[in-house]
Order: structure tokens, then C-alpha cells, then sequence
């Protein structure tokens, strides 16, 4: 295979027989160098599978690559991978996003048909929407984290990246389910897929506030979406939501407060290098998030953003006693070109900020591609409430049969 | 010039759970070969999370409420970020806001000592240096730890001794630590300062954590030490706590070489352990009736079983000696069944041939009240009776069938007796003549009788026969 895009960091030689994976390179493979695309871990080779690993090989996987993604998957470009940037299949000259850059582009350029990502704040939905593919993130625990390599683990959660919606459930069947191994982990059987093609009369949500900031062009192709989820049967109404801006305030303590502490064990004394070999990125959230658990800040930072995230998740659940869907755009933007994430520590937050309030939730969302402008992919997402994978599952199968 | 020391302990108890807190590891580190325990969890690998071991939690809860404490129905764990090479993950799963148990007290010869807490964390590697080298080995890093903390209420070593010493017990007695302190699987680090009444004034020196200590003995000479330290630095100094230029906490180690404390750490270089709830294990939420659960798997503890040991007519010594060990204490009860009124010659018994590691599964009790009740009676002496029961508890045989056979019940035969003596008094015609002058020497004699009787003379018998024959 040739990847002239940089998707990723390992390609295997001679990937065992079965059905083609990518994996993100934060995702730890028995055997086969796991990067998490730092210089930290350039040589670490993981005694262990992550519990998401096991099982799709045991389900007849095989892994061809491990995939490239912004160092410790801080970042929404790949920018910030110290294994160059990936670029974008659909423009060279273009980010893939980020921080699972290099699985959405795998997909994207039809080196794979899956990939897996891991989102802790837009991480799979963002770039796939940019890559113009499909990106699943399940509920918060419903996919084990044993074996991901922490970056914010309140918010950590894999999922998949795939070429169509059959295929996102295909794997999710396989990753989903309870672990022993991952205490946040719920007590749920694997996802059985039910599939529903008369599904209609649903209340579907779109929130004002996300749409304000979302680029008209965009927004002109978001609301072909709406339609068409009016003539399947569906009642769409606008909803008050909060603003996306307050998420991103929330999101950037919690996380960097929480990276502080997950990147602790780095300290090159039983594998890998030491904390110099952090990249700028990894250590300014490493400062921020010390700064912010800090005796005299704590209080005043980290125990109101956990406050904010309550009422953050209250919003989504009084909206969910009126709809049963939230409908929005991926990004507010489509892909944008090399180079616009570096010297702006704040561009993933922009990039992100459509899909952050929901992570930081734990709820699951699914971006599908819906249109090109310019020839740049266009993605719009389906949010849910807790648990609700089955039925936003069904909606977007229903929109991609409707499409194709 | 009137000094009372004011000491609070900081007590850490390895829990003698299987495995590890988080992992599926061993618990069990004493001496094992360096890193032989070890998998991806404890290490701190990347990826790896904490399943946090329910055993543990639960024998937590248990010290918690034996220590007579509340528990708090939610609860969590919490990371207290340092780093320090035995420390794998670069922080500490600990508890600090809502730990599992809190507001305890242990009562101390009649005065409580206040426990602030009953919280559960993990254990660091171990750091050993040799020849310049620093060694790693995390056999222990992940080991089960439970942390006791107390309000400042000691007042004396001999209190800090029978503090630690009760809370070993308790520990042994709810079967969840083995709390050997030689081994360090009982550790604890004392926090001290002088309470100075001079001439209608009151001062207070500045408090000293004391670290580094191994050892129960090693704590009462760390405290020694500091608290003569205190008395003359204050002397010189005339420094309080609180007040400048050094009025801090300071930490202080022990150097059980050269039997003294030095400095370590003064007051500005305070970590900030930057502690927040570990987001990788749910918080807990604990009902009622769980709590109940755990409360009724306590068995009874020692200050109950001596106030039951002081009512059978034990006394405080021999009360505090049967219950120390609760298997002991055990086969005591057993022994003594329903027969209260035979506990004080039963724990005789203990005290003496009985007092080893027993199995209760051997201990019968019709034995040992057929044998009180011979003993009682004169038909046995108490030398024989602490001979048989011995052979009786190792042979699973009635002590008194073993007199039988082997001949051992007294001769309360006056005619006999006679005899005897009339052959004693006739073989020492030196002690009868002693006698004469003074009565008290008649000891001699009796004891010849005993000899000639092979031991079996009744001796309050012999002695009436010998004075009546001498009279």
C-alpha cells in the first residue's frame, strides 16, 4: 500500500489474514509499536492488546496499520503529531483534522474501509467530517478504554471511523460491551444492531446557537439536510441551547487538568523517553492543567468547570424530554489548509466547538457526509441521548439510503 | 516548668488482601524477588487502568466501623499527584475529601483518643540504593493500604504504645493485616509538639512530623528524642509555633542508627499533591443495609472480651493476656463453655502449658471442666493437672482418664499417708529435730513425703498427717 498522505505512522508488512483495520496509534497493540504519535513513546512496544484490539482479531480483524494523530491526540489538525501531518485525501494542501487525522484519512483516501479513533472532545466526528466519511462515537463507557492511552479519561471514548454506516456498526458490534478491565466501563452485553427502515415522526432538535457560528456556506448544505429529514416524516424544530463557547471554557479545564496528571507516568524510567521529549502543545496543556488543579486555583477553576459540565449535561437532558434528536453541523467550517492550526493553541477548540458540549456529556454522536463545497467534504452530526446508538443509527442509515 | 507532649499518629496497615488494590497482582511482597509481582497496571504502562479491589474496599468499611467511625455513604477516590521514581503513575490513588471512614475513636485505659479517618489508597514501589545506584522494585507499588489518621490526643509514649499496639489487634482480629510492624506491613509516622506551662503562661512548640520510623520500640525512642529535642530547642530559642521566624510544621527523620531526628523539610516546600477525583473509578454510594452487612462480619473485639474475661474473675493482666490473640482467646471461650465460675483455674491453664499457637478444632471442654472440677476436689495436684492437660490436648485424651492410667490422682489415704510419713520422719531425724525448734522448717518434710509418694500425696493431707504424728 502507499500512503502519500501520511495517514500512518506503522504500516505492517505482512498483516495476518482477515478483514483489513486501521488503528489509531494511541490504542496499544501486543507487539506492534504503539506511538500515541509522540517521540516520547518513538520505541515503545506494548507487552499488551487493548481490550478493543482483542477483540476485533478475535472476530477476525487484522490490523494493517496503526494511524497517525496529533502527540497524546492533543490537537485537531495532526499538526501536532511529531510524525508530520497528515493530509487531507480529498486536497492536499489541506488538514485532515484531528486528532484521529490519520484514521479519517485512511478511510477517506480508500486505503481501508475501517479505521478505529478515539474522541475526547470532536476527535473522531471532526476529522471524519473534513474527510468526508462517516464517525461514531458511542456513549461515554460503552466501549472499553483498557488499552487507549489516557489523554482525558472523563471524556475519553473510542470509536468508529468508517466508509459507510453498515460498516460503523460492524465494528461497533464487535468493540462495544462490558469490560473488567476498565471500571468506567458499562455493565451492557456487545451493541446488536436493530434495524428500523420505517422510522419516522421523531422530533428532531437544531440548536440555534450552534448554527450561529457555523460558515454560511456550510450552512446552506446543513439546511438541504433538514429537508430531507422533513420528508422522511420527521418534525424538525429549531431549540434553545446553550452556547457552544461556554463547553469549550469547561472542556479546555477539565481536559488539560486531566492530561496533567495522565501524563505524569511518562517519566522515562520503565519505557520510553523523559518529559523533555513532550512536544510544545503536550506541555502547555501539562502547565495549564497543573495551574488549574493547583492548591490556590482548584476551586476557582477545576471545581466550576465541573459545575458547568452539570449544567452543560441538564441542558441535553431537559432538551431530551422534548426531542428525541439533536441535528447540527459537524464543523463550522470544511477543511481547512496546512499550517492554520500552528501558531493558534485555540484552533481545535474552534474546529471542535460543535461537537465538544455533547462529549463532555458523554453522549453519542454520528457525523455522515452530506455534501462537497469546492470539492472539500461537508458532515452533518445526529446527537443523542445516553444509550440511544440503535436509534441514531437507524437515522442516519435512513438519510445514507435516501442520499444514495 | 510543666511540659506535656501532644503526639497524633499517622498509621498505614498493608492489607493482606489476595491481590493488589487495582490489579490482579499478589498482595503478598514480603521478600519476594524484585519485580517478580508486577503486570502493565501496576507499572503504570500506557493505557492501563485501575479496577479497584472490592475486598479491600469492604475490609476498609470493617477497620472503619471497628475503629468505631462513621462511613461516608458516597465516597471516591482521589490522585495525589507527585513524582518520585517508586511512585509508577506519577500520582497516588488516595482519598482526601470523602474518604471511606471518618470520626472514629479508640478508647485508651479509659480515655478516648479521636480518629480523624479511615481511608484506603494504594502503596508506592520501594527505592533501594546501593553503592551510589538507586533500584527499583514495584512488588509492592499497588499493595492495599489503609490509612489511619488521629486527632492530636496522645499525651504519653506509654499511650502512643498501646494505641499502636490496640490498633494491631483490631487489625489481627478482623483478620484483614498483619500489621507487623518489623516486616513494615505496619507502618506509622507520629506528628509532635510540647504543650510548655511556665509561670501561668502557656506556649506551644512548633510541630514536627517525624518519618522514616520502623520499628513499634522505634517509635517510642523517635518520640523520646524529639520531645527532649523540643524542650531544650525551645529553652534556647524560645520559639512558638505559628509565630515567626520558624514556627512551621517541619519534617524530621529518624536516624534509628544514631538514635536521633534531623531535618528534612521545612514548612515552605509543602507539596501541593494537586489532588481531584480519579476519573478512572466511579464514585461509591454504600447503603444502609451494606454497611449493616459489614458491620455484623466484626467479631467481637478485645475491650468487650476483657470486660467479659474481668466479670468470669480474671484479672486486668491475665484479662488483657487471653484476649491479645483472638485465636487464643477463642479457645479460652471454648474451654470455658458455659462454666464461667471454673474461668479463672481454666485460664490458668492457658497462661501456662496451653500458652502456644492453639487449634480450637482440639479444645474440648467437658475436658477441661472434668479436670477443674478434680483439681478442685483435691483428688489431683495442680502440678499434675498442668502436666495432663498438656498431653491431653496434644492426644485428644480425657486428662483424667490419662491420670488414671499413668496413676497421677492424689492419695488422700490417711492410712497410707501415715505410713509414708511415719518412714519420712524415721529417715530424718535432723528435720524432726529442726522442727522442734521451729515449726515453719516443716516444708522439708512434706516435701520428702511428696518425693516418697512419687508425687502423688495429697499436700494439705500430708502436711495434717506430719503434724499430727510430730505433735
Amino acid at each position: 500500500m502507499k500512503d502519500e498522505i501520511n495517514a500512518f505512522i506503522t504500516l505492517i508488512d505482512h498483516p495476518s489474514p482477515g478483514i483489513p483495520i486501521a488503528i489509531k496509534d494511541n490504542i496499544c497493540t501486543k507487539g506492534i509499536r504503539t506511538t500515541a504519535g509522540s517521540k516520547v513513546l518513538a520505541d515503545f512496544i506494548p507487552s499488551y492488546s487493548a481490550t478493543l484490539v482483542e477483540r476485533l482479531e478475535n472476530a477476525g480483524f487484522s490490523i494493517i496499520g496503526k494511524t497517525n494523530l496529533d502527540a497524546f491526540a492533543h490537537g485537531s489538525s495532526t499538526e501536532n503529531s511529531d510524525f508530520g501531518v497528515t493530509l487531507n485525501p480529498y486536497d492536499h494542501q489541506r488538514l485532515p483534522g484531528g486528532s484521529s487525522g490519520g484514521s479519517a484519512a485512511a478511510v477517506g483516501a480508500g486505503l481501508v474501509d475501517f479505521a478505529i479513533g478515539t474522541e475526547t472532545a470532536g476527535s473522531i466526528r471532526q476529522p471524519a467530517a473534513w474527510c468526508g466519511v462517516v464517525g461514531f462515537k458511542p456513549t461515554y463507557g460503552y466501549v472499553s478504554r483498557y488499552g487507549v492511552i489516557a489523554m482525558a479519561s472523563s471524556m475519553d471514548c473510542p470509536g468508529v471511523i468508517a466508509n459507510n454506516i453498515n460498516n460503523v456498526i460492524k465494528v461497533f458490534e464487535v468493540i462495544s460491551g462490558h469490560d473488567s478491565k476498565d471500571a468506567t466501563s458499562l455493565s451492557l452485553p456487545p451493541f446488536r444492531f436493530k434495524q428500523d427502515r420505517l422510522i419516522d415522526g421523531l422530533k428532531i432538535g437544531i440548536p440555534k446557537s450552534y448554527l450561529k457560528i457555523t460558515a454560511p456556506e456550510v450552512l446552506e448544505k446543513f439546511n438541504q439536510v433538514g429537508d430531507i429529514f422533513r420528508k422522511l416524516g420527521h418534525e424538525v424544530i429549531e431549540i434553545e441551547m446553550l452556547d457552544p463557547a461556554i463547553a469549550i471554557a469547561v472542556y479546555t479545564i477539565l481536559q488539560s487538568s486531566e492530561v496533567s496528571s495522565n501524563l505524569a507516568r511518562f517519566d522515562g524510567i520503565r519505557y520510553g523517553q523523559d518529559r523533555r521529549y513532550f512536544n510544545p502543545e503536550n506541555q502547555r496543556r501539562i502547565l495549564l492543567g497543573t495551574y488549574a488543579l493547583s492548591a490556590d486555583s482548584y476551586e476557582q477553576y477545576y471545581i466550576k468547570a465541573l459545575k458547568v459540565r452539570t449544567l452543560i449535561i441538564n441542558d441535553f437532558n431537559k432538551h431530551f424530554k422534548n426531542i428525541d434528536v439533536i441535528l447540527a453541523p459537524t464543523t463550522p467550517t470544511t477543511a481547512l489548509p496546512l499550517g492554520s492550526s500552528l501558531d493558534d493553541p485555540l484552533f481545535g477548540e474552534y474546529a471542535d466547538q460543535l461537537v465538544e458540549p455533547s462529549t463532555l456529556a458523554g453522549l453519542p454522536g454520528i457525523t455522515v457526509p452530506c455534501s462537497l463545497i469546492d470539492g472539500l467534504p461537508v458532515g452533518f452530526q445526529i446527537i443523542g441521548p445516553r444509550l440511544s446508538e440503535n436509534l441514531i443509527l437507524n437515522l442516519a442509515l435512513q438519510y445514507e439510503s435516501i442520499k444514495n | 516548668m510543666k511540659i506535656i507532649p501532644i503526639i497524633g499518629l499517622e498509621v498505614h496497615l498493608e492489607l493482606k488482601t489476595k491481590s493488589k488494590m487495582f490489579c490482579s497482582c499478589s498482595a503478598a511482597h514480603f521478600q519476594a524477588e524484585p519485580n517478580s509481582q508486577t503486570c502493565p497496571v501496576c507499572l503504570g504502562f500506557p493505557g492501563t487502568l485501575p479496577v479497584p479491589n472490592q475486598t479491600a474496599i469492604d475490609w476498609c468499611l470493617k477497620l472503619g466501623l471497628a475503629l468505631n467511625c462513621r462511613i461516608n455513604q458516597y465516597s471516591y477516590f482521589e490522585r495525589k499527584n507527585y513524582f518520585y521514581p517508586d511512585l509508577p503513575k506519577g500520582y497516588q490513588i488516595s482519598q482526601l475529601h470523602q474518604p471511606f471512614a471518618v470520626g472514629g475513636f479508640l478508647e485508651i485505659e479509659g480515655r478516648k483518643i479521636r480518629l480523624n479517618r479511615v481511608h484506603l489508597e494504594e502503596d508506592s514501589g520501594r527505592c533501594l540504593r546501593q553503592n551510589g545506584q538507586i533500584q527499583l522494585d514495584f512488588n509492592r507499588a499497588g499493595v492495599p493500604l489503609i490509612e489511619i489518621v488521629s486527632e492530636p490526643d496522645l499525651t504519653s509514649l506509654e499511650i502512643v504504645k498501646k494505641f499502636l499496639s490496640r490498633i494491631q489487634q483490631i487489625a489481627r482480629y478482623l483478620d484483614v493485616a498483619d500489621a507487623d510492624i518489623e516486616k513494615g506491613s505496619m507502618r506509622c509516622e507520629p506528628t509532635v509538639n510540647l504543650k510548655i506551662e511556665e509561670d501561668d503562661h502557656i506556649f506551644y512548640t512548633p510541630l514536627v512530623e517525624i518519618k522514616n520510623i520502623a520499628g513499634l520500640g522505634e517509635v517510642a525512642a523517635a518520640l523520646d528524642f524529639e520531645i527532649n529535642r523540643q524542650q531544650k530547642e525551645f529553652t534556647e530559642t524560645r520559639q512558638e509555633k505559628d509565630k515567626p521566624p520558624a514556627g512551621g510544621k517541619t519534617t524530621r527523620g529518624w536516624n534509628a542508627g544514631q538514635k536521633r531526628t534531623f531535618l528534612q523539610r521545612e514548612k515552605e516546600e509543602v507539596a501541593d499533591y494537586r489532588y481531584f477525583p480519579e476519573p478512572d473509578i466511579p464514585p461509591f454510594e454504600f447503603s444502609e443495609e451494606y454497611i449493616e452487612k459489614i458491620r455484623q462480619e466484626i467479631p467481637e473485639l478485645p475491650d468487650q472480651k476483657i470486660k467479659n474475661y474481668l466479670n468470669w474473675g480474671l484479672n486486668q493482666t491475665e484479662a488483657e493476656i487471653m484476649s491479645y490473640d483472638r485465636n487464643f482467646a477463642l479457645c479460652f471461650e471454648k474451654a470455658v463453655g458455659n462454666q464461667t465460675k471454673l474461668a479463672k483455674s481454666i485460664a490458668n491453664l492457658f497462661l501456662g502449658p496451653l500458652k502456644f499457637n492453639l487449634d480450637l478444632e482440639k479444645i474440648n471442654p467437658i475436658f477441661f471442666h472434668d479436670l477443674i472440677k478434680a483439681l478442685n476436689k483435691n483428688e489431683i495436684s495442680a502440678t499434675v493437672a498442668k502436666q495432663i492437660i498438656l498431653e491431653s490436648y496434644q492426644t485428644g485424651k480425657n486428662p483424667l482418664e490419662i491420670a488414671k492410667e499413668r496413676n497421677l490422682f492424689q492419695n488422700s489415704d490417711i492410712e497410707d499417708l501415715k505410713t509414708i510419713a511415719q518412714k519420712v520422719l524415721a529417715d530424718n531425724p535432723q528435720a524432726v529435730a529442726d522442727y522442734r525448734k521451729n515449726p515453719n522448717s516443716i516444708g522439708f518434710l512434706i516435701g520428702q513425703l511428696m518425693k516418697v509418694s512419687a508425687g502423688r500425696a495429697n499436700p494439705q493431707l500430708a502436711r495434717q498427717v506430719l503434724e499430727e504424728l510430730l505433735k
